[in-house]
């Protein structure tokens, strides 16, 4: 259980506000929670629960009013190879190739020319894009773009992998498609990242993909609850249980 | 695959291909996903209600996977077969090989690659296009085109690259020159 | 395609009939063409030199501008002057500069003459690229971030990419600007002897002087066929490649930003795809060398980022001393002018100012006379489109100095010895100067209307005036008056050749043709009129620049801005 591992992320009670005209407005309130390794954490809440705010925040993009951020003991900068976002908006750069893209965070770090090939290859091909290798994101459907997203992700062997909403910009087949084969990709230990964290609002999603739900709830952000769900693994929307699940974070929420 | 498009093959050639145009294989994956945790036969009226869709969006899908041989449709029923849970089950590697065994044999894709084989060489989008537009019509060849890519590119049967807009054959496992 | 390259091809024909038919009916002018190709050398030469020059600086100032938010309280305004500024009005005291450092050696001369095209090109570039720059999605800015993707690269893989379309769509414009004020400073008369770089625009000038019509035409058309030629081998394939930079989707369907001007131009060119493709697989290995080059380049910028900062710092603070120099120079210049009492020109400003903004309003009124209902039929006829485009472009890519010889032969032609030839050339060459940015703006917002509004208002029968109120005027006014406002610029700089235009030869000294106004009070306080026992006079030119950088600024800023705002808030098509 998570108490024996050493926590990978620390997140310690993070407050964020905004001030407009003198007047402060509540985004996030003492936001605690840790995340260790093989942890496969969701963070869901309502809109306006600031979830977006507090995963710009873990990774370096934005600054706590009060708290602190903490990476493998160290803060976190949003440069840290070991962290790796994927973005609700897919965020490729539309005049670099599929290849190009996930090969970003590598050129970055000044990988050789053939090892920054081979690698971007390798999981251009986990993700199931080998083929598009030299296409231009805006010839690829929505879910293709996630998928280079994800392996721009992937490619710098994050040990922690940050993603955003990565499926409410798609339709519900794709999306579910992909759930899946995040899961895949997740229960091959060979292959990065070594804890995951989504935020989402979905509660669905939540149930189905994570280990561990945190419910944030609206305005300002605070949390709820902490849920360990035990399904086992494939699971199916349509069991009583996994209902059960959904109802009680529901109940929460509203 | 023992599907074959020749089932309902009416007069124009591209049709075959036609069905599977502005359809993504996830989306035929995420719709066999869904039919699967129903209990591997379920009401289209449901599925499209669940997953948000109306006929319009749902429907290509459908057509598209039936053609796939993914899903049997019966009467308003969306059915999986043997083979839909073969697909399911296989890994991605598994997937592009299945479906490449299944493209290879359209009459779209046996032109394309016929085209390419005896010019030796790539083909450059007009000439494809050009090609395209006398036997199966000008008004769909930019579609057919797009299609060819894809589905190309997705079962690794062809590479194109977007940048010098040629299209080639693709042994599969094979690397593609790298980008720049 | 095939039937394109056919009509191409016929085109071709025609034109070789033509030069035949040119070289037997004259012979002699034909002799002259045989200079014509090396002094096309020397203007092109020229007009890459000034155009390299403002790449740089507008990729420099903009990048600053769009990432330095205090920087740009300063950059930004200034910026907006430079581009008021009417930069002929400059040349004088450029070529004085020049060529007084140089003591009359031609490099001076050259170099005065790269100074005025860089002026008349760098502006809207710098623009471009800030406008590109500070529109670029936070989305794709973060993922940047996260990925440590900085320095160098950043600037290759992300800030450099998205100014690409605005650049390539600025810098046809910066061309199309860089021609006008080519062809006017290659010949320059001034101080009592003439200048001249040898050039298309110098030959045209020279034998508009001799009074060889058949000359000025074998220069104009050579000039067009750079141009044309300019457009075909660099500019429509740039602007095909620069499609690949648009920011379309960023995936979840939000407002993203657009070029605004849809490239109509330059369609009719055939595309050359097979040398293309030819040269491109050459280049091959070099491609593969650059992309080793910049793995190592990447390395070197991150290694030194200091040095690289630091030099950026120097950069700035460079700029910073020049432009406060600039200043307070300018400043205290002034407050001196204003002390001392005023010389007799300077009270003739206003009056002046009044005669330039009339002539310039009725040059508008005849433009949009004209430009408008054939807007229409160029954007809603692709027949006509086809078939008059090559024409209108051909035409629209000779500037209106190079027409001056033509024009002020007409206008005396029209009125002789009436005293009114300068008057009715002043108006030609403002005609001129500002109708083509009208009317390819024009078309631009005839053929952005949707198909459906134009259905539906056939549909509910609305015809003749109603259609044009409630539909055509409506959907066009954004790009009206972003027309307006370029067309407006080039009008004020064609009253400075315009309102006063030496010509022909009237016994040792050319001809002087003058109108009242605002770009003869300039001409005349820098040159002097020795007919009338006028001499330069550096305080009336310093006054009438001032007069007219005011005059633009207020226009835009009281006009043309509010406006723009009204109209794009209110007749914006949302599709």
């Amino acid at each position: 259980m998570p108490e024996e591992r050493p926590p990978l992320l620390e997140v310690k009670d993070v407050s964020r506000s905004y001030f407009e005209a003198g007047k402060e407005f509540k985004i996030l309130e003492r936001v605690r929670f840790d995340l260790a390794e093989r942890d496969f954490v969701c963070i869901v809440g309502p809109s306006g629960s600031g979830k977006s705010t507090l995963l710009r925040i873990i990774l370096g993009l934005d600054k706590p009013t009060t708290g602190e951020v903490r990476f493998e003991g160290q803060p976190l900068t949003p440069d840290n190879p070991r962290v790796a976002m994927v973005f609700q908006s897919f965020a490729l750069f539309p005049w670099l190739t599929v290849e190009q893209n996930a090969e970003l965070g590598l050129e970055a770090r000044h990988d050789p020319l053939e090892a920054r090939h081979a690698q971007a290859r390798k999981f251009i091909e986990a993700v199931g894009l080998a083929g598009f290798e030299n296409a231009y994101p805006r010839e690829l459907s929505g879910g293709m773009k996630q998928r280079v997203g994800i392996a721009r992700a992937l490619a710098i062997e994050p040990v922690l992998l940050c993603m955003d909403e990565p499926f409410s910009s798609l339709d519900a087949l794709t999306a579910q498609n992909l759930r899946d084969e995040i899961l895949q990709l997740w229960s091959n230990p060979e292959l990065p990242p070594k804890a995951v964290l989504i935020v989402t609002h979905s509660i669905e999603e939540a149930v189905y993909l994570a280990d561990r739900v945190i419910v944030l709830s609206a305005r300002p952000g605070r949390i709820v609850a902490e849920l360990e769900i035990d399904l086992p693994r494939p699971r199916n929307r349509k069991e009583p249980e996994f209902f059960g699940w959904v109802d009680e974070i529901y109940s929460l929420i509203v | 695959m023992n599907k074959t498009p020749e089932g309902d093959g009416t007069g124009g050639h591209s049709m075959d291909l036609h069905s599977i145009t502005k359809v993504s294989f996830s989306q035929i994956l995420g719709l066999a996903r869904a039919v699967d945790e129903a209990g591997g036969d379920a009401d289209v009226a449901r599925i499209a209600a669940e997953v948000d869709m109306d006929l319009d969006r749902i429907g290509p899908i459908i057509a598209a996977a039936e053609f796939l041989g993914v899903l049997t449709v019966d009467d308003g029923n969306l059915r999986l077969t043997d083979f839909s849970h073969r697909v399911l089950k296989a890994s991605t590697r598994e997937r592009k090989t299945i479906l490449r065994d299944f493209l290879k044999n359209l009459p779209v894709f046996r032109y394309v690659i016929e085209l390419i084989e005896t010019a030796g060489r790539p083909a450059s989008r007009g000439e494809v296009m050009e090609a395209l537009s006398v036997h199966f019509g000008s008004f769909q060849a930019e579609d057919l085109f797009k299609a060819i890519v894809y589905w190309g590119r997705a079962s690794e049967l062809l590479a194109y690259d977007s940048r010098t807009e040629q299209l080639t054959l693709r042994a599969p496992g094979v690397p593609m020159p790298p980008a720049h | 395609m095939v039937a394109a390259r056919k009509a191409f091809r016929w085109v071709a024909l025609g034109l070789i009939t033509l030069a035949a038919a040119f070289v037997i009916a004259f012979p002699e002018t034909a002799g002259l063409a045989l200079q014509l190709p090396l002094l096309a050398l020397y203007s092109v030469a020229r007009m890459f030199a000034a155009y390299v020059l403002s790449l740089v600086f507008a990729i420099a100032y903009g990048t600053t501008m769009a990432t330095n938010r205090k920087a740009a309280v300063v950059l930004l305004p200034l910026l907006d002057i430079l581009q008021s500024v009417p930069i002929l009005g400059f040349f004088p005291a450029a070529l004085i500069f020049f060529v007084t450092t140089f003591q009359g050696q031609p490099v001076g001369l050259e170099i005065a003459v790269v100074f005025l095209i860089f002026t008349s090109m760098s502006w809207n570039m710098a623009f471009g690229v800030y406008e590109s720059v500070s529109t670029i999605p936070q989305d794709l800015v973060d993922a940047a971030k996260g990925f440590g993707v900085r320095d160098w690269l950043k600037f290759r893989r992300l800030v450099f990419p998205a100014t690409v379309p605005k650049l390539v769509y600025n810098s046809m414009l910066s061309w199309s600007n860089g021609w006008f004020f080519l062809v006017a400073s290659e010949i320059f008369t001034a101080f009592g002897s003439t200048y001249v770089r040898p050039g298309l625009g110098a030959f045209i000038a020279d034998r508009g002087s001799a009074g060889d019509i058949a000359g000025i035409f074998l220069g104009l058309a050579v000039l067009a066929a750079v141009v044309v030629a300019l457009d075909a081998v660099l500019w429509r394939p740039l602007s095909v490649w620069s499609e690949r930079f648009r920011i379309e989707t960023t995936g979840t369907g939000q407002p993203v930003p657009r070029v605004p001007l849809p490239y109509i131009r330059l369609t009719w060119l055939p595309r050359f795809v097979r040398p293309r493709r030819w040269v491109g697989t050459r280049l091959r290995p070099l491609a593969t060398g650059y992309a080793r080059l910049t793995v190592r380049m990447d390395r070197a910028a991150s290694a030194h980022r200091r040095v690289i900062r630091t030099v950026r710092w120097v950069d700035l603070a460079l700029f910073a001393v020049i432009f406060a120099l600039v200043v307070v120079t300018g400043i205290v210049g002034l407050i001196g002018l204003l002390l001392r009492p005023h010389s007799p020109g300077v009270s003739e400003i206003p009056a002046a100012t009044v005669r330039s903004l009339a002539r310039l309003a009725l040059a508008y009124g005849a433009a949009l006379a004209w430009t408008i209902p054939a807007a229409v039929v160029l954007g809603r006829s692709p027949r006509a489109s086809r078939l008059l485009t090559p024409v209108i472009e051909v035409s629209a890519s000779l500037p209106a100095t190079a027409l001056l010889p033509l024009i002020i032969g007409f206008a005396i032609f029209l009125t002789p010895s009436s005293g009114t030839e300068a008057e009715v050339a002043a108006f030609l060459v403002a005609l001129f100067a500002m109708q083509w940015y009208l009317l390819f703006n024009l078309i631009a917002g005839v053929r952005a209307i949707p198909g459906d509004l134009d259905e539906a208002a056939r549909s509910f029968g609305l015809k003749g005036l109603a259609f044009w109120k409630r539909l055509i005027f409506p959907a066009i006014a954004p790009s009206l008056i972003t027309g307006s406002i370029t067309a407006w610029g080039a009008g004020w700089n064609a009253l400075i050749v315009s309102e006063y235009i030496q010509f022909g030869r009237c016994g040792p000294s050319p001809c002087l043709y003058w109108t009242e106004g605002l770009g003869y009070l300039m001409d005349r306080a820098t040159f002097g009129v020795p007919q009338l026992g006028l001499l330069p006079d550096g305080e009336l030119l310093l006054l009438s620049i001032l007069t007219m950088v005011l005059v633009v600024l207020a226009m835009n800023k009281l006009l043309w801005r509010p406006l723009f705002r009204r109209a794009s808030a209110r007749y914006r098509l949302e599709v």
